[in-house]
């Protein structure tokens, strides 16, 4: 990967891993959206619902309720991967997810999640909807997985945007290269940023890797631009507790921001391990309650931190 | 299952509040029936022999007055409005001279239809029974042609309706009367009229005769109204009660008044158009007969009632829930066949909201809040409320459009001034007349008062075009030719000799039909003109001619071009796979199709090609083709019979479904007997890009090819919706259609009982796509427990 040589070169060849694209997005960010979703992930949560867009290259995923056990998938594969198991099709020892099975299955059971996509077609795909954007005051979402895994792309793509006159925001773990943040700042409308945890160890636990780069990044980021808001998910067991409460609201308040929004942990993708290839096993964690959403609402509350609930 | 919110009726507490909601619980706790009294009143008067050789016109009105003079009239508890359709609370009428026959052979076949069951007793069929061999020989679509060869093959084909169905066989109806005149003058003043414009004829005459009939039909709606007063008064007279007994007294004092004399306030006009409602249902036929822009109309009583300080608004919004709950009080009584394409208990009643005036200036007003108000909290069948909307709709107006219909209401209909008006235009209506439209019907644009369009006249089923054109003119499996003969597919060499084959079977075809439509509309002429119809529509009078023979000031018939979605998807998917790719070649293609599809590879191959609705110019423009096509061959097989346009429809009601089980495979995947897209909406289950995407694709339409008006409905999943954000999207989303030229949108936040519905049977919502923050999916994609899961948060996020 050739990250910041300097200046982003525009490379019409250019391309990205992008595992969907959705249309008429309307919470990611304000108004009428198309949010793209980048596949690569440096992080790895516990509690992740889009665990089909932590590997960068594009991977198989078997869809049970679809599948209607005819079979049309065993003889186009090439590599013999094809297993009839009640739970699964796909060996992944053997698949090197060259789709064909995709191709063949006529009930969607089998699907290639993530392709390549070119910055001009990318650009081309998110203008469509360019009436909606400005009717409504929307624009792009950039989100993923981790957007800045491809800098290179997601800032250009963002110059394009800017210049067609469309709002850009992209939604990031925070982890990545510090020299980006102005860039980042440059290029895009607003960002929001994830404050997963308040102690590096936590962090570390929770998500895999500490969050030192990504505090000095928030900090950074929120020197530079104004429209940087901080969210969080609220996974009960993991980051509700009073403490890391308290101890984000003194992050937030060091940056000088009033407010963080806040998403409930949802169980809503634990279908979605069962269907790529994953050692990781689906969290045994239940959504929060209200009740347990006040109180942390409360907590920010006293500590001068205004959190947004989101449902 | 009405949505989940809603306050409904506590916004008026109170005695008006429940009265309200006990006469909604009434109409809607009632089973519907059939009611035999019209049918059995008509057969009475003209089996008698003195009746038989009356003119035609003359014959009708006096048939009507004694129906209007003899059936029974009831007034029920806390009604402010008064006047019964039928004989049951819930009820619909027989039209033997119309499309009744098969209703009553019907009903001694089957004693209970599945769809829309209607009550009715031994004793009433028995006597329906009885009329049956009076009606055999004489109802409408038996008299269309003198020919015994010619009767009886309309008959049969009209039966099986292959290619089109002419729905004008059953009566024409479809108009939005004079509502306005009548109020200001009553039936007195029209009478008053045909007197003064008979004196100027020779006696005898056509004119005269016509001036004769309804000079008859004006005395008696008139009457029927005053039997009510009599009733009122007699009621009052015992009513324990004093508040209704003084409520039964004003009711007598209006049904004095009205319909005879013009209104003297708004609760008499209300009155005066709900009970010539009634009478215009019993004329012709009980389908579309719309009031139309009450908010319009009715203002300056309600302004004037204001100022004289005997009305609130809360009293207004109260009438005007009583007069919306007795529009519910009729059913169509359909055969099963009819049912087929009209399902649902559809009267078409419309009333039409805001919009421009007929000077362009915007015309809400208070009354049309309080329709929205209304359509919100009563969420009944009948009437259908449209609302109007133009670049300078009052913010507040769209507002709370907006609210209702984010949160559950697929009501109003919305309608775009900009193109519908400019469409009108260019089929010969002033500007000022097209400005004051009102869709009728489903979704047909008319001008309030003077037009007389036969908007429903018929339905035809394109995709079978295609599929004759791809079989030299033959239906796949048939053994003799009934299209027109063209090129077989082997020596199609390009997209050209496609469109050229499918345009010769759609003209041969249509040719058809117009020979057919057009002894129909000679037969509602001769047979079954209108003299109160008539009345209320400017020009009758003034020409001397019943609106049945051209006498309205605008006269257009509306063809429905049902399954162009499905067309243009076929031709789409025979220019990629015969032409572009070289998968099969043509002939390869229509075997395949003959057979079924019978390979599912084939079939997978065709339906993963980009159809309609996803944002595709290259599947979009051959739906344009194909509308296209259609409006301009309709348009060069005019004028009707009486001196209009054939115009095009882009709806369907539940036509697709029926003609979709009479077609053989198409290119586009689908399989034989499988159903069709509804209206201009993309062919089922295959837009899959969402919202923003079909809206693309809908754009590149241009709806001014149809002067019939088009339905396109749009449904959203139950989540999406939700919130500020939600209404703020949908308000951007019509706002961006309707700028970029759509002509009207209706909208379905779909029900969370959708969902348990998708969950038990997958196959009819393919790819319902499911939102919740930050993740999306289709629904069926789930295992049982996700899905349990977002049925669970879709209640709650509706509570
Ligand atoms: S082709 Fe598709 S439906 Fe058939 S067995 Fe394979 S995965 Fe299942
Ligand atoms: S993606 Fe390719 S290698 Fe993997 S199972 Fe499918 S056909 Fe076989």
């Amino acid at each position: 990967m050739n990250t910041l040589k300097g200046t982003l070169p525009q490379e019409e060849t250019s391309t990205a891993m992008v595992f969907d694209i959705q249309r008429f997005s309307l919470h990611d960010g304000p108004g009428v959206r198309t949010t793209v979703f980048f596949k690569g992930c440096p992080l790895r949560c516990l509690w992740c619902q889009n665990p089909e867009s932590w590997k960068r290259p594009a991977e198989m995923a078997f869809y049970e309720q679809r599948c209607e056990r005819c079979f049309a998938c065993e003889p186009a594969c090439p590599k013999d991967a094809i297993v009839r198991d009640a739970k699964h099709r796909i060996d992944f020892s053997r698949c090197d997810a060259c789709g064909d099975c995709a191709a063949a299955c006529m009930n969607e059971a089998l699907r290639t999640i993530g392709k390549p996509w070119l910055l001009t077609t990318l650009f081309e795909e998110i203008v469509r909807d360019k009436d909606f954007f400005l009717d409504s005051g929307g624009g792009v979402t950039l989100s993923g997985g981790e957007p800045f895994l491809y800098p290179d792309f997601t800032l250009s793509l963002c110059a394009m945007l800017r210049q067609a006159g469309i709002h850009t925001l992209a939604e990031t773990c925070g982890w990545f290269d510090s020299r980006l943040c102005e860039l980042i700042a440059g290029s895009l409308d607003a960002v929001f940023f994830d404050i997963k945890h308040a102690s590096a160890s936590a962090h570390k636990t929770l998500t895999g890797k500490d969050n030192g780069l990504i505090i000095k990044n928030f900090m950074a980021l929120c020197e530079l631009m104004k429209d940087i808001q901080p969210r969080m998910p609220i996974v009960p067991g993991c980051n509700d507790d009073e403490e890391n409460i308290r101890a984000t609201a003194t992050i937030l308040r060091k940056a000088g921001k009033q407010s963080i929004h806040c998403l409930p942990y949802h169980s809503l993708g634990n279908d979605k391990l069962m269907r790529i290839q994953s050692s990781q096993a689906p969290a045994a964690i239940q959504p929060p309650t209200p009740t347990e959403l006040e109180r942390v609402k409360t907590i920010f509350k006293e500590e001068g931190i205004h959190a947004v609930l989101y449902s | 299952m009405q949505s989940c919110t809603h306050e409904a009726l506590q916004k008026n507490d109170g005695i008006t509040g429940e009265r309200v909601r006990l006469l909604k619980k009434a109409v809607m706790d009632a089973a519907p029936g059939i009611c035999t009294e019209r049918a059995l009143i008509w057969t009475e008067y003209f089996k008698r022999k003195e009746n038989r050789s009356k003119p035609a016109v003359i014959g009708m009105a006096e048939a009507l007055s004694e129906v209007l003079g003899r059936k029974g009239i009831a007034i029920h508890p806390g009604e402010l409005i008064v006047g019964n359709f039928s004989s049951k609370r819930v009820g619909g009428s027989i039209y033997p001279e119309l499309h009744g026959l098969p209703v009553m052979l019907d009903l001694f076949k089957f004693s209970g239809r599945e769809t829309n069951p209607l009550r009715i007793s031994l004793s009433e069929k028995l006597r329906l029974a009885g009329i049956v061999p009076f009606w055999m020989f004489r109802f409408l679509g038996i008299r269309a042609y003198r020919s015994i060869p010619k009767k009886v093959r309309l008959l049969f084909d009209q039966l099986i309706a292959r290619y089109y169905l002419i729905n004008e066989a059953g009566g024409i109806s479809h108009f939005a009367p004079d509502y306005e005149r009548l109020i200001a003058m009553g039936m007195d003043g029209f009478a008053q009229e045909a007197d003064r414009l008979q004196a100027g004829v020779q006696k005898h005459s056509e004119e005269w005769n016509f001036y004769e009939g309804v000079k008859i039909i004006a005395e008696g709606v008139s009457c029927f109204g005053e039997r009510y007063a009599e009733l009122a008064e007699r009621m009052s007279g015992t009513e324990p009660d004093t508040q209704r007994k003084a409520e039964l007294q004003q009711i007598a004092q209006a049904c004095r008044r009205v319909p005879r004399h013009g209104a003297r306030s708004f609760v008499e006009a209300v009155q005066s158009l709900f009970l010539v409602q009634i009478a215009l249902n019993l004329e012709s036929l009980d389908n579309s007969v719309c009031p139309g822009r009450m908010d319009q109309y009715l203002y300056p009583y309600y302004e004037a009632d204001l100022a004289k300080g005997i009305i609130t608004r809360e009293k207004a919004h109260e009438i005007l829930c009583c007069f919306s709950i007795k529009m519910c009080e009729i059913v169509p009584v359909f055969s099963r066949h009819l049912t087929n394409f009209h399902g649902g208990m559809f009267n078409g009643q419309v009333v039409t909201i805001g919009g421009v005036d007929r000077d362009g200036k915007d015309a809400v007003n208070e009354l049309s809040y309080i329709f929205l108000e209304i359509m919100d909290e009563l969420r009944m069948r009948q009437p259908n409320y449209h609302a109007r909307v133009h670049a300078g709709s009052p913010e507040e107006y769209l507002d709370k459009i907006f609210s209702i219909l984010s949160a559950g209401s697929n009501s109003p209909a919305l309608y775009c001034d900009e193109v519908i008006i400019e469409t009108m235009r260019r089929n010969g209506y002033s500007l000022e007349d097209a400005r004051d439209y009102t869709a009728v019907g489903c979704v047909e644009p008319v001008s309030q008062a003077r037009s007389f369009s036969s908007t429903d006249a018929a339905i035809f089923n394109v995709p079978l075009m295609l599929e004759m054109a791809l079989n030299k003119g033959l239906r796949f499996g048939r053994p003799f030719r009934s299209g027109a003969k063209t090129t077989a597919p082997e020596e199609m060499k390009t997209m050209e000799d496609v469109k050229a084959a499918f345009e010769k079977q759609l003209r041969y075809k249509l040719i058809d039909l117009m020979d057919d439509l057009q002894a129909i509309e000679r037969a509602n002429r001769d047979y079954h003109p209108t003299p109160l119809t008539s009345m209320l529509i400017r020009g009758c009078l003034d020409k001397g001619t019943c609106s049945t023979a051209g006498g309205a000031q605008y006269n257009f018939s509306g063809i429905q071009c049902v399954g162009p979605a499905d067309t243009g998807d076929a031709m789409r998917a025979i220019e990629q796979s015969v032409f572009i790719e070289g998968k099969f070649s043509l002939r390869e293609l229509a075997e395949k199709l003959k057979r079924n599809i019978p390979d599912d590879k084939d079939r997978t191959y065709l339906k993963r090609i980009k159809k309609f609705g996803n944002d595709c110019e290259e599947a979009d423009r051959w739906v344009r083709y194909v509308i296209e096509t259609f409006a301009s061959t309709l348009s060069s097989l005019g004028p009707n019979t009486r001196g209009g346009k054939y115009v095009m429809g882009l709806y369907s009601v539940t036509a697709h479904e029926y003609f979709g089980r009479i077609n053989g495979a198409l290119p586009n995947g689908r399989r034989r007997s499988e159903s069709f897209g509804s209206g201009i909406s993309p062919s089922n289950g295959m837009d899959k890009e969402g919202p923003t995407a079909v809206l693309n694709s809908m754009n590149r339409l241009d709806f001014h090819a149809a002067g019939n008006g088009i339905n396109f409905n749009m449904k959203f999943d139950p989540h999406s919706l939700r919130g500020p954000e939600g209404r703020k999207a949908l308000a951007s989303l019509v706002r961006t259609y309707f700028h970029r030229g759509g002509m009207q949108i209706q909208t379905n936040v779909l029900d969370p009982s959708i969902l348990i519905e998708a969950k038990d049977n997958p196959k009819l919502y393919p790819h319902l796509l499911v939102r919740v923050s930050g993740y999306s999916a289709y629904f069926n994609d789930l295992t049982p427990a996700m899905k349990n899961e977002l049925i669970r948060r879709s209640y709650l996020s509706c509570l």
